[in-house]
């Protein structure tokens, strides 16, 4: 039996991968932060079918001793500060976790289970203002916030412990990937949830944005630039990409994506027209929100992922959006009648 | 009077900027780490009596991995200028240290960044940030300038590489008037004692005299662009004085080989080579002596060795810097050629190897500090 080991196992993508690869038959080990664990996560409902080692990517022995517990053939390393807007208030922060975090698993794994397969997860972040489109695993790095900077350091030393070491650690340049499992501080949630508030007629909404604000205030539902455009597609396809990256024969670089671009205005319209209304009745642009340097349109081509992984994306951005609206009406549904 | 605060002050860029920013009338701010040796040997000259109520240059204890010390000093000194030089700067040491190496080279720039604009000095403070070729590791091109897409080989360079793209982040989001100087190899007599050319001129100024048998090297066929440190220092200022901030590339554009380097030490010494053998087992054979410089080396001694451990691993064979918008926009030029660089480097280890020699000649214990 395989043993694999998921940094950031809480979050969306590492409860995705944790299912896919328990019903491949792997045993499953987890690192998680003590506060993460301990509070309702995406991997809650895995109970005791994952282990989880308790430790942090700031501190090289939790990664050292997990590794060591958890004798890992496969290492996902997901966990990130995974936020780009608010790398700029948490700069220092994000290269901790996000690069250097990096640089300890692998050192880790150098010295403690160097035969160990890692996946590590790159972002199209990375591509930031780039004039190239679209973009592929050449495609020069053009990093447009502390975030992007961060998973370019990693991304870079990714290449360097493969090509000095010779090490079996490969990555996923990602783009944009939702679910429904997607945090609330995420635009595509927040549209999701504002959506789903519009449907029930929920004009304050009890839950908060990052500023401590309620998400959906009389009616309208505040976002940055709806201008912005990105390569969305469904968290699923892409832990199926995770694993593909790491049954190769040899360690590579892949870009991840749908290869399709849709502007936040697309996914509003997407999200309330799944509940029949229209969104230019409740939706507003802020400019308060719109990030200092915008990210340009990342679109990926991912033809090397296609040939090599033979992968294709199996959710199309429309049933993604659906998806996520109505788990959002059955969540706000469920929490109306607890009230009750 | 301008004030400027330079970090690594003690290193070889640092000591050159300080007497070249004093010559210019600045009030200079350096910051120095606590050591249990005394570590500024490059600016004890330009040091004045600390007890001088009005002193020119100013040195305060700190670490570019301690974010509120940096905060305290940028507060007390309100630089109108921040030189950031101060770095793990070794590529081989790196990759021994790589997290020790990001948090200083990399996070190091994020905190001095952070810190000006948490205190509001956005509008006054220029920074300098000193970015290296190294970030182009396997080049994608040949030369290399601005806009060459970055492929580094070390941990040393992509934390460099990080701090690149912080400085760039914060000009464009912020309007700080942060630069970039994409450094190409810059050396002089002032060199670390690690680094290649300095390891060369003092290792064979040591074998002449006498201290030392054989020099040990790593990859003598990588290809360099060599500089002098003087020459590169007046342009990180120039950088700061512009209308717009803006990133450049430094460099000679002309390239030499390791080897061709050992090659003119050896013959300022007064010592012809001949290389024999390949790969690891190629050495450096003495096959004439012109000069009375190397009293130590007799025809036919083999005094240079290739010894692995010097392979670095991934290896960065050849930097070649156009230095194009440099020269157009700062009117800059270097002004040092190589071999006026390397003479200036021999003299200085020649005279040090004598005054060693000189004193193990008389009876005195003498240990020549080795890697």
């Amino acid at each position: 039996m395989k043993r694999a080991l998921i940094t950031g196992i809480t979050g969306q993508d590492g409860s995705f991968l944790a299912e896919f690869l328990l019903e491949r038959g792997y045993e499953v080990f987890g690192l998680a932060r003590r506060e993460s664990w301990f509070r309702p996560n995406n991997a809650s409902h895995l109970g005791d079918r994952v282990k989880v080692l308790f430790g942090d990517m700031s501190e090289g022995t939790d990664i050292s001793s997990a590794l060591q517990d958890a004798q890992p053939d496969e290492i996902y390393n997901l966990a990130s500060q995974s936020r780009p807007g608010e790398s700029w208030v948490r700069a220092p922060e994000t290269l901790m976790i996000n690069g250097m975090g990096a640089i300890r698993l692998f050192e880790a794994m150098r010295h403690g289970c160097p035969k160990a397969r890692v996946y590590h997860a790159s972002s199209s972040e990375m591509f930031g203002q780039t004039k190239c489109i679209p973009q592929k695993e050449e495609t020069p790095f053009n990093p447009a916030n502390p975030y992007a900077a961060a998973k370019v350091y990693a991304h870079q030393i990714v290449r360097i412990y493969r090509e000095s070491y010779g090490l079996f650690i490969a990555s996923g340049i990602l783009f944009n990937h939702e679910s429904e499992r997607r945090p609330l501080h995420f635009v595509t949630q927040k549209i999701a949830y504002g959506a789903a508030c519009a449907a029930l007629g929920i004009k304050n909404s009890t839950d908060l944005n990052e500023r401590g604000h309620p998400i959906v205030a009389d009616g309208r539902l505040s976002l940055g630039n709806l201008d912005v455009a990105r390569d969305w597609g469904h968290a699923i396809d892409f832990v199926r990409a995770m694993w593909l990256i790491l049954q190769q024969e040899r360690p590579d670089d892949f870009v991840v994506g749908t290869g399709k671009l849709h502007t936040l205005r697309q996914l509003c319209e997407a999200a309330y027209g799944r509940v029949d209304l229209n969104w230019q009745d409740h939706v507003v642009s802020d400019p308060s929100l719109v990030r200092p340097l915008e990210t340009g349109q990342t679109l990926a081509d991912a033809s090397k992922a296609r040939r090599l992984l033979n992968w294709e994306p199996s959710v199309s951005f429309e049933e993604m959006v659906s998806k996520m609206v109505d788990a959002q009406i059955v969540r706000l549904k469920s929490t109306l009648s607890g009230r009750k | 009077m301008k004030v400027a605060l330079i970090t690594g002050i003690t290193g070889q860029d640092g000591s050159y900027l300080a007497e070249f920013l004093l010559a210019k009338g600045y009030e200079v701010h350096g910051i120095k780490r606590r050591a249990s040796s005394f570590n500024t040997q490059r600016i004890d000259h330009i040091y004045e009596d600390p007890h001088d109520p009005h002193p020119k240059l100013k040195l305060h204890y700190g670490d570019l991995t301690d974010t509120s010390n940096l905060n305290r000093i940028l507060q007390e000194v309100q630089p109108d200028e921040v030189y950031n030089l101060g770095a793990q700067s070794h590529v081989a040491v790196s990759f021994e240290s790589p997290e020790y190496t990001a948090d200083v080279d990399g996070i190091g720039a994020l905190r001095l960044l952070e810190g000006i604009r948490f205190l509001g000095l956005e509008k006054k403070t220029r920074f300098y940030q000193a970015s290296t070729s190294e970030l182009y590791g396997l080049v994608q091109e040949t030369p290399q300038k601005e806009t060459t897409p970055f492929y580094p080989r070390s941990p040393y360079a992509v934390a460099k590489l990080y701090a690149y793209w912080i400085t760039v982040n914060y000009r464009e989001a912020y309007g700080l008037y942060a630069c970039n100087g994409i450094l190409f190899n810059h050396e002089s007599s002032r060199r670390g004692e690690t680094f290649v050319t300095r390891k060369i001129t003092r290792g064979l100024a040591n074998i002449a005299q006498g201290l030392e048998q054989c020099l040990y090297m790593g990859n003598i066929d990588a290809l360099r662009d060599w500089g002098h440190a003087k020459d590169y220092i007046e342009m990180q200022w120039l950088m700061l004085q512009q209308e717009k901030p803006d990133d450049f590339v430094i460099a000679t554009g002309v390239q030499y080989s390791i080897r061709s380097f050992i090659n003119k030490t050896a013959k300022l010494l007064g010592i012809e080579l001949a290389w024999e053998g390949k790969g690891a087992s190629e050495q450096g054979r003495v096959i004439d002596i012109t000069r009375d410089n190397a009293p130590a080396v007799k025809v036919g001694d083999v005094i240079v060795k290739i010894d692995p451990r010097y392979f670095r691993p991934a290896e960065v064979e050849t930097l070649l810097g156009d230095p194009s918008k440099a020269k157009e926009k700062l009117g800059w030029v270097p002004k040092i050629t190589l071999d006026e660089m390397i003479e200036e480097m021999v003299a200085h280890d020649l005279d040090k190897a004598k005054q060693h020699a000189l004193l193990k000649n008389e009876g005195f214990k003498v240990s020549v500090g080795r890697e």
